[in-house]
């Protein structure tokens, strides 16, 4: 397998502040890797040293075969990032905004300019001063720079911030294409799961500065808890009969009877009949799957009393 | 070399939007300005009488410039003084903003080096600067007719032209190194205020004789012409530019970061 990322034991202390500890994580070409975690998390000191823009205490980073190092030249001709807020020069127009990071890529071809305002649709913007934009557009003209000399690495931070919903599935499209058929790799955080896994392939979940877990896709589907919900008119006979068939049904505050074993879970059709035997047929039956974003919290371990999935 | 011309249009688009030329243009202006408005007060009884304090201070200068050579000698302490606070304005402002505005990081994980990106910071500054200090010598120089100084020739011209280049070089060498201030501080208020610092400093070493080895008293001195200036002095100037460039360069490829 081709690595575009990897890094070994990376680590960066401010003090008596660990922001990043013991990382080690791998990101394979062509892959959407989302990096998820709270404010503070360590995903932009990650990126930072990714990116060589600061030293790591410990390990060290690849990126595309290239040993990362502090102030040096390579590897970052195929490399485009978007890091933190998208900050532009607010006197100069969009176009010589875009026209100062083409130059700052050398080879980058002249027209590559307007094609990347024309696809990110900032092309009526071209003569604008930057510090006049809103921040969806300031939020696109950051993208612009990233994507402007066809990187085949892409490391965005928080890249669906600012932007409108329309805006966020734009994004997501053109990421999706951009993998699909340049093999671009996305290296991209941020702090809404929901947001990205739809998007990515693989996602490192990272809390107070480490890698808590790293998942695909679909182990993020196994591993979100399930419950089967239901109601029915005598609340209390149901419980026993579900009791007595050796469930664990639990009841909630507004008289739903959850359970949240495996087998109730995977056969609600199961439990009608059991209900239905007793004489207490349910009126509702709902298989539940846990919200994403709870899910992360759990992972993290704050989701807190809130949370009945944990009781 | 072809990056390096990329990096100083880059940096010479980004002055030239700003307005930070007009500023320092008009600064640099108001300097000959002032002083050609001071001789002309003290050569005017009338207008003196009416003027109070500044009659004082205009018969100071006026005693100081009462013909060409004085006078130019005069434009020459004041771009030592005057210039080199202008210097350290524009250095700071080419530097500091990148930090300000949040721009660094988007010149920092490029294919092109750090030495080309600084080269040509430093070298718009220079033309930022003698571009300044021509309008300033410009300008000084039809003050110095409408006043109608006496003792005007083509060699004291020339020898003015002269003495102010050399000055402006000297003042412009000992600005260098508030790039690496504007870079420390992320910002100007760093630089700008350490080169008020510098120019009280610049006073006390001057009173206490040590004013050649003092690199930032060099070019004053120089303009004045009283003290003979050795070679240490000059060498103490190139040192100060050179450690600034460095310093810079260092602080740039080594530093975090993280803002």
């Amino acid at each position: 397998m081709n690595w575009s990322i990897e890094t070994e034991n990376l680590g960066k202390r401010y003090g008596d502040v660990r922001a990043v500890e013991h990382l080690s994580l791998r990101v394979a070409e062509g892959e959407i890797y989302a990096f998820l975690g709270l404010n503070g998390a360590g995903k932009t000191t990650t990126i930072r040293m990714l990116l060589g823009m600061i030293q790591p205490a410990t390990g060290f980073a690849k990126v595309l075969d290239t040993v990362v190092r502090l102030g040096c030249r390579e590897p970052w001709e195929a490399v485009g990032y978007l890091v933190e807020i998208p900050h532009c020069y607010p006197e100069l127009s969009v176009y010589e905004n875009l026209e100062v990071a083409r130059r700052l890529h050398p080879g980058t071809p002249r027209q590559a300019v307007s094609r990347i305002m024309e696809r990110l649709g900032l092309a009526a913007y071209a003569n604008r001063r930057a510090g006049t934009l809103s921040q969806g557009n300031a939020q696109r003209l950051g993208l612009s720079k990233a994507l402007l000399h066809s990187p085949k690495l892409l490391f965005l931070d928080e890249p669906a911030n600012g932007l409108d919903p329309a805006g966020i599935v734009e994004i997501r499209e053109l990421l999706l294409e951009l993998t699909r058929e340049q093999g671009v790799t996305v290296f991209m955080s941020s702090h809404i799961l929901a947001e990205v896994s739809r998007l990515a392939q693989k996602i490192g979940i990272i809390h107070k500065g480490s890698l808590i877990q790293e998942l695909n896709r679909d182990e993020l589907e196994r591993n979100r808890k399930r419950r089967l919900l239901l109601r029915t008119r005598d609340v209390e006979h149901a419980r026993r009969s579900l009791t007595s068939a050796g469930r664990e049904p639990q009841l909630l505050g507004d008289g739903t009877i959850e359970l949240k074993d495996t087998s109730s879970v995977e056969h609600p059709d199961d439990v009608n009949r059991m209900l239905v035997d007793a004489g207490t047929p349910p009126v509702q039956l709902l298989v539940e799957e846990e919200e994403l974003e709870r899910y992360f919290l759990r992972l993290i371990g704050m989701d807190g009393a809130r949370n009945e999935y944990s009781r | 070399m072809n990056t390096l011309a990329d990096m100083i249009w880059i940096e010479l688009r980004k002055a030239i939007r700003s307005r930070m030329p007009l500023w320092t243009a008009l600064g640099s202006l108001l300097m000959p300005l002032g002083i050609a408005f001071l001789i002309f007060v003290a050569r005017n009884p009338q207008v003196s009488q009416k003027l109070g304090l500044v009659s004082a201070k205009a018969n100071l200068i006026a005693y100081s410039a009462t013909d060409w050579p004085a006078y130019l000698v005069l434009s020459a302490e004041i771009i030592a003084a005057g210039g080199f606070i202008l210097f350290v304005l524009i250095v700071s402002w080419i530097f500091g903003r990148e930090f300000v505005d949040g721009t660094l990081k988007d010149m920092l994980a490029v294919p092109v080096s750090r030495l080309s990106i600084l080269l040509a910071k430093f070298i718009v500054m220079a033309i930022w600067s003698a571009v300044l200090t021509a309008l300033l010598f410009i300008f000084s120089l039809l003050m110095g007719a409408l006043i109608k100084l006496p003792g005007g020739s083509i060699s004291v011209i020339l020898q003015g032209t002269l003495l102010l280049q050399v000055t402006t070089l000297l003042a412009i060498t000992v600005a260098i190194p508030f790039a690496l201030l504007a870079s420390l501080g992320r910002g100007y208020l760093l630089p700008i205020g350490l080169a008020f610092l510098v120019m009280i400093l610049t006073n006390i070493v001057a009173i206490l004789g040590w004013g050649e080895y003092f690199p930032w008293a060099v070019p004053g001195l120089y303009a004045e012409g009283k003290v003979a200036l050795t070679a240490v002095s000059y060498w103490i100037v190139f040192l100060t530019g050179l450690l600034g460039l460095i310093g810079t360069y260092l602080w740039w490829k080594l530093a975090d970061q993280n803002r």
